[in-house]
C-alpha cells in the first residue's frame, strides 16, 4: 500500500466502495484470542503417546444430561459384569491420562470436563458442594432434649427454633421435632393466612404456578 | 396379581361338547382328534345359552354337520332361520367374510389359524350373551396371557422397579386404552349395531349411544376391600392394582357398552385364541411384535414427593457414603434466566445430573434422576421364566435378580 495524503484519500473514496476487507495479515492478530487447542475429546489418545498414530474411534456426544437408563457403577450389584468392566476401564483411562497432556480448560469444574473421551486427568478434586456438608453429631441427650423442651414451653417468642438450634448446635428440624409449640405453630400460621388473604390475584397465581412447577422436579429430569 | 389358570379356561374352550350337542360346528370339526377334557364344565356352560325364541342355538348348529351335505342343510337352515333371527353373524358366513381374511393376513396369521375363531373374537358379551358364540371365555384366558407375559418381562428386566410404576407400566403396556388403540391400529371396524346380516369382520357390540349412561356394572364397582393396601394391592388385585373387580361378562349381556371395553376384549380374546389354536411360542412372538414392540419412556412414569430425602435414605440402607450435592456448572446466575448444573455425589461417584434455573431445583432434579437411575436398572442377561416352558431351553436359564424392594421412608 502506498502513502496517500488525506486529499487523495477523500477524494478517492467518492469512488470507491465502503466494503472493509481483511487480509491474513489483519486477521491472524484479531482472532488470536478465539484460537483456542483442540478439545481433548478431539484428539485422540493414542495419536499424542505412540509416535505411529493409530486410528482411534472419538466419541464426542453433544452436551446433555446422562440418561437415567445408563445405571452409575456403584448403583450396579457385585453380580454384574459391568461393574468390573467399568473399574477396569477407569483404572486404563487413568494410567493413560496420567501419561498424557490435558489442557487446562478440560480441567474438573469446566464445562469441557464433562463426558468426553479422554476424561481429563484424575484429581481428588470434586466440584464445590451447593449447601454446607454437615455430618449428624448425635450429640444431644436426654439432658439437653429436656431443655430444649423447658426454654420452648417457657417463651415461644424468644426461644424461636432458630435461637435453639444455634445455642445447641442441631438442626432447626431436631428442633421442631423434639419441641413442637401447636399454639404458636397456629398463631403463625393464622397470620400467614391473614397476609395471603391480602394478595391480589396476580401475586396469587404467581405463588400457586410456583408451587406447581415446584412439583414437577420430582418428575421429569 | 392375578393367579394364571391357562389350564382352567383352556379346559373349558378346548372340550368337545356332548356328541349331540356340539357348541360350535368348526370347534367339532377342528377338535375331533382331541381328547374330551371335562364334560360337566363344558355342559354347565352351555346350558346356560338359550334363544329367545326357546330353541337352543346348539340345536341349530348340531343338526348341520359340516361334513355332510353342508350347502343343502345351510340353505335349509337359512330358511328356517334367517340372519336377521341371530344374535351374532354365524361361523358359517366367516369364510365368505373379506374383512377377516385381511385382517388375519394383515396381522401376519398362518392359515391354519380359522376364521371362525377369528370372528368368534370380535363377538362382545353385549352383542350375543351366549357364552359360546360370544368372546368372554377368549378374553378372560387372553387378560391372563397378556398379563402374564407383561409381569414378568417388567419383572424380569427391571428388577428394582416400585410397584406402583409396575401397576403403570402394566396399565400402559396392557390396559383398556393400550388395547383399544391396538384395536384401531390393526382397522378393526366396528359395526352399527351388532346382527346376524352384518359382516362378521367387524366388531359386534351393542354401542352406547352418547349421553347415555355406562351400565352399573361398569359405572358402580365394587371395591374390594375398603381399606385397600398396597399389599392387598399385589397380592388380590388384577395386574393394574386397580381398587375394584373387572365386571363380570354376564353382567354386560345386552348393555350397550362404549367402543373401548369392546376393543379390549377383542385384543384379548385374539390372544387367548391364539394360545389355543398356535400355541404359546407364536403367542410369545406375537406380543413381542405387538405389545412389547411400543415404546414405553418408564422413566417418565416415576413422580418423587421428596427425592433428596429418598436418596439419603437409599444411600443409607445401601452403605453408600450420604449424598452430597454439587456444583458441576453454571451460567448466568445473575441474570434473568440462570442454568445450573449439579451433580448428587455419594463419595467421589457422581450418581445423578439435574440441571435447573435454581440451586434448589438442579439439586432436586438431580436426586430424582439419582433415584431413577437406581430404579430403572436393566440387568445385561435376562431369562423369563416363560422362555422355558415345556423344558425348551430350560439349560439356558438364569436365576434373575431380585431386589429387597423400593425405598420406604
Amino acid at each position: 500500500m502506498s502513502l496517500q495524503t488525506p486529499i487523495q484519500t477523500a477524494s478517492r473514496r467518492a469512488l470507491t466502495s465502503l466494503t472493509q476487507t481483511r487480509h491474513a495479515s489483519t486477521t491472524r492478530r484479531h482472532t488470536k484470542l478465539q484460537r483456542l487447542p483442540a478439545a481433548p475429546s478431539y484428539t485422540g489418545a493414542t495419536t499424542t503417546t505412540s509416535s505411529s498414530p493409530q486410528p482411534t474411534l472419538i466419541y464426542n456426544p453433544p452436551s446433555s444430561a446422562p440418561s437415567v437408563y445408563h445405571t452409575p457403577a456403584k448403583f450396579l450389584p457385585d453380580s454384574d459384569t459391568r461393574k468390573r468392566l467399568y473399574t477396569s476401564a477407569l483404572t486404563t483411562h487413568t494410567l493413560t491420562s496420567l501419561g498424557t497432556k490435558t489442557s487446562p480448560i478440560a480441567a474438573v469444574g469446566t464445562a469441557l470436563s464433562a463426558p468426553s473421551y479422554p476424561l481429563p486427568k484424575p484429581s481428588s478434586k470434586l466440584p464445590p458442594a451447593v449447601r454446607g456438608v454437615y455430618e449428624k453429631k448425635y450429640h444431644l441427650g436426654q439432658k439437653e432434649v429436656e431443655e430444649i423442651r423447658r426454654l420452648r414451653e417457657e417463651d415461644p417468642e424468644v426461644w424461636t427454633r432458630e435461637k435453639l438450634a444455634e445455642r445447641f448446635g442441631c438442626s432447626q428440624f431436631f428442633v421442631g421435632m423434639v419441641a413442637k409449640n401447636a399454639m404458636k405453630a397456629e398463631r403463625v400460621e393464622g397470620v400467614h393466612a391473614g397476609m395471603r388473604e391480602r394478595w391480589g390475584s396476580r401475586r396469587r397465581m404467581a405463588r400457586e404456578d410456583r408451587v406447581r412447577r415446584r412439583g414437577l422436579w420430582g418428575r421429569d429430569v | 396379581m392375578k393367579r394364571l389358570r391357562i389350564a382352567r379356561c383352556g379346559t373349558q374352550l378346548l372340550a368337545p361338547s356332548a356328541p349331540r350337542r356340539p357348541s360350535c360346528p368348526c370347534t367339532a370339526a377342528f377338535q375331533r382328534n382331541s381328547t374330551p377334557h371335562n364334560h360337566r364344565r363344558s355342559l354347565t356352560v352351555q346350558a346356560t345359552a338359550q334363544l329367545p325364541d326357546g330353541e337352543t342355538r346348539h340345536d341349530i348348529a348340531a343338526s348341520e354337520e359340516l361334513s355332510e351335505e353342508p350347502l343343502k342343510r345351510a340353505h335349509s337352515q337359512a330358511r328356517r332361520h334367517p340372519p336377521e333371527a341371530l344374535p351374532s353373524p354365524h361361523p358359517r358366513s366367516a369364510k365368505q367374510s373379506a374383512k377377516l381374511a385381511a385382517l388375519r393376513s394383515r396381522l401376519s396369521l398362518p392359515s391354519r389359524f380359522p376364521l371362525e375363531t377369528l370372528a368368534r373374537t370380535l363377538v362382545h358379551p353385549s352383542a350375543d350373551p351366549d357364552p359360546a358364540f360370544n368372546n368372554a371365555s377368549l378374553s378372560s384366558l387372553g387378560s391372563s396371557l397378556l398379563s402374564y407375559y407383561t409381569t414378568e418381562h417388567l419383572f424380569c428386566n427391571y428388577p428394582r422397579l416400585p410397584i406402583d410404576i409396575v401397576f403403570a407400566a402394566q396399565y400402559a403396556y396392557i390396559g383398556p386404552k393400550a388395547l383399544a388403540t391396538i384395536a384401531s391400529e390393526w382397522g378393526i371396524e366396528a359395526a352399527a349395531h351388532p346382527g346376524g346380516e352384518v359382516d362378521p369382520g367387524l366388531l359386534q357390540f351393542l354401542r352406547l349411544r352418547s349421553g347415555e349412561q355406562l351400565p352399573p356394572a361398569l359405572r358402580r364397582r365394587t371395591p374390594y376391600k375398603w381399606n385397600l393396601t398396597k399389599t392387598h394391592r399385589i397380592l388380590v388385585s388384577d395386574e393394574f392394582g386397580s381398587t375394584s373387580a373387572e365386571p363380570n361378562p354376564e353382567d354386560l349381556a345386552k348393555k350397550p357398552v362404549p367402543l373401548e371395553e369392546a376393543a379390549q376384549s377383542f385384543v384379548r380374546a385374539l390372544v387367548g385364541s391364539l394360545h389355543l389354536h398356535l400355541g404359546s411360542p407364536l403367542v410369545k412372538r406375537f406380543f413381542r411384535d405387538h405389545f412389547l414392540s411400543r415404546q414405553l419412556d418408564l422413566a417418565s412414569l416415576f413422580d418423587f414427593r421428596h427425592p433428596t430425602r429418598d436418596l439419603s435414605r437409599l444411600c443409607a440402607r445401601e452403605g453408600f457414603e450420604a449424598p452430597v450435592a454439587r456444583l458441576i456448572s453454571e451460567s448466568g446466575r445473575l441474570s434473568r434466566h440462570p442454568v445450573f448444573v449439579v451433580g448428587v455425589y455419594s463419595g467421589k461417584d457422581k450418581l445423578g445430573e439435574g440441571a435447573g434455573s435454581s440451586l434448589d431445583e438442579a439439586r432436586v432434579r438431580a436426586a430424582a434422576a439419582a433415584l431413577k437411575a437406581w430404579y430403572l436398572y436393566k440387568p445385561l442377561d435376562v431369562t423369563v421364566p416363560s422362555s422355558t416352558e415345556g423344558g425348551v431351553g430350560a439349560e439356558a436359564w438364569k436365576p434373575n435378580m431380585i431386589d429387597c424392594g423400593e425405598v420406604i421412608v
